[in-house]
């Protein structure tokens, strides 16, 4: 018998290999690999349908969650295979932020933020997790508009706003690993700015492992380091970003690249 | 800034006046009924003052209503204890069965599950009250008995139990017939929270078990109004409670001895009251306490299921 995995320790690569996923008998993911380097961005584009979300909601394995869900090939995340790990641990490496914000409408913007270093029991003291709550939101750049309405429910928050604190309640964890699927489809351009901003603020100031989806190529090129273009289940396309931006090799990457699909 | 309302086509004014007149007619019934319980209640009222409400005796008098003593304290107290029992077992069955429908059993079970228990609403109260009789009170009886005997010095098991006919017997009786109607509540509350939310509570690395008691802290409101409509149904129910509670003019302070409720009162008396002056009012103003009841738990319940669905 191996031995559990009880902890990790970051920097974490993800490694995909050969990646295959069926959602009832229908193949979204045919065979990608591609890995997500520590201290860099790296954007997934494609159009729709293409199994952009699939990819990241198989990294922290809630793709398990979907009825009818085969997975072959592996996700290794710092030298581990996801699949090896138990699930709930794995997620406490891998976080992970939606299209639409989702903080819990019943719990304070504090509470919020410290589930999950509660659930963890990260914080020793009330004063630690006062420190972490603080840290998440700082990081998500949130923390000036409501240090001092900890408190309110999030009902009072603008829409970006909520967005930053469904990102700082993921980021409360510390995870190495971060996954962003669309964090700023529904969201205004001030908002999305402060996103981008904190997202390459977590890259470089925490060396996190950066995989967001995006359908702009303009956010792609201002905030990824690397991208990866997927088409109907298939990597196309992987590169640093400017190489990618400026000398696409692949046709469906340069039709995708004008907005021609 | 006033703003006009653009008007409306008469013919939709039309259709809108028309059904207005059967639209009301259940409101109507509901206002009816409060008057006639109150008419024909008040006269007791008047005549043995609020004693009615707060005496524990229950002596008729044939012939002169001044002799007799009607006393509605332990029908209301049993009614409330009751229903209370009722509420306090179903509430914690309905939220595992929730649970194991909604997030645990394969589809094929859940379905069955579901269907079950809606037959398990649909079912005439009489099957209930038999099965009481026939099932229910036979093996609790010997129970009581040790109880009795081994916590009989608590005042809640103090009493004689009577061959498994009792307060306990039929807040339990309740508990079962309720379940369905808390986990319908509960269980459209559930369903209904959006699949982001479940997301985001797993991808924090939370177990079934803590993301399951997160999402039901969002739906609490939905949680204390099937509570509360499940109180209402439980209070206003009749024959099977009739059938399991032992009728007797007992304030329910042993739970494990038989009580009455108002509505087994009514429904044991009113037969008779005709030959009792006065006796038929004191069953209206019962009637009425009952009403009263059912309306104010449904109307907070319905008041919290609107609370749910404007915040998820």
């Amino acid at each position: 018998m191996e031995k559990a995995v009880t902890e990790l320790k970051p920097p974490l690569e993800v490694q995909i290999r050969e990646l295959r996923v069926k959602l009832e008998g229908r193949e979204i993911l045919k065979g990608v690999s591609l890995s997500a380097k520590p201290g860099a961005v790296t954007a997934v584009m494609g159009p729709s349908g293409s199994g952009k979300s699939t990819l990241l909601k198989t990294i922290n394995r809630l793709i398990e969650y979907y009825p009818g869900v085969e997975v072959e090939g592996d996700v290794v995340v710092g030298g581990v295979s996801a699949f090896e790990m138990d699930p709930y641990l794995l997620r406490r490496y891998v976080a992970m932020v939606f299209q639409t914000p989702n903080p819990f409408p019943h719990l304070t913007i504090y509470d919020n933020v410290a589930l999950g270093p509660r659930i963890h029991g990260l914080a020793k003291s009330k004063k630690e997790l006062d420190e972490i709550v603080r840290w998440a939101l700082e990081k998500a750049m949130l923390w000036d508009e409501v240090k001092d309405r900890l408190n309110d429910y999030p009902s009072k928050l603008s829409g970006g706003q909520q967005q930053r604190l469904s990102l700082a309640r993921a980021l409360a964890l510390r995870p190495p690993v971060l996954l962003l699927d669309e964090p700023t489809a529904n969201i205004d351009p001030v908002n999305t700015k402060k996103i981008e901003e904190a997202i390459i603020g977590l890259a470089r100031e925490e060396g996190t492992t950066v995989l967001i989806v995006t359908h702009t190529p303009q956010q792609a090129a201002r905030i990824s380091d690397y991208i990866a273009v997927l088409y109907e289940g298939r990597l196309v396309e992987w590169g640093p970003t400017k190489e990618v931006v400026l000398r696409p090799r692949h046709e469906i990457t340069r039709a995708y690249l004008k907005g021609e699909i | 800034m006033a703003q006009k309302r653009p008007a409306e086509a008469r013919s939709d004014k039309l259709f809108y006046y028309a059904l207005i007149p059967f639209a009301s007619t259940a409101f109507l019934i509901i206002l009816l009924t409060l008057f006639v319980l109150t008419a024909k209640g008040l006269p007791a009222l008047e005549f043995y003052g609020l004693k009615v409400l707060t005496s524990t005796r229950w002596l008729p008098n044939e012939f002169d209503p001044e002799k007799a003593v009607y006393g509605l304290l332990p029908a209301i107290a049993g009614t409330l204890v009751t229903a209370i029992i009722a509420v306090v077992i179903a509430l914690p069955l309905s939220l595992s069965l929730t649970v194991l429908v909604e997030e645990l059993a394969p589809s094929r079970v859940r379905d069955i599950l579901s269907s079950l228990v809606d037959v398990m609403a649909g079912m005439p109260t009489i099957v209930y009250g038999v099965w009481g009789i026939g099932f229910l009170a036979p093996i609790l009886a010997p129970i009581y008995s040790g109880l009795q005997s081994t916590l009989g010095s608590l005042p809640l098991f103090s009493c004689e139990p009577t061959g498994g006919f009792s307060i306990l017997t039929a807040g339990l009786l309740l508990a079962i017939m309720i379940i369905p109607f808390i986990f319908a509540v509960v269980k459209e509350a559930y369903r209904a929270i959006p699949a982001t939310y479940r997301e985001a509570a797993l991808s924090l690395g939370m177990t079934r078990y803590e993301y399951t008691r997160l999402l039901m802290g969002m739906i609490k409101p939905a949680i204390i109004a099937g509570v509360l409509l499940g109180f209402g149904r439980a209070a206003s129910e009749t024959v099977a409670v009739a059938l399991v509670v032992g009728n007797a003019f007992n304030l329910p302070l042993c739970i494990i001895g038989p009580g009455i409720t108002v509505s087994s009162l009514i429904a044991n008396q009113f037969g008779e009251a005709n030959l009792y002056p006065l006796m038929q009012n004191v069953l209206y103003l019962g009637g009425l306490v009952l009403l009263v009841l059912g309306l104010a738990s449904n109307f907070l319940g319905i008041l919290m299921l609107t609370r749910v669905r404007v915040r998820v």
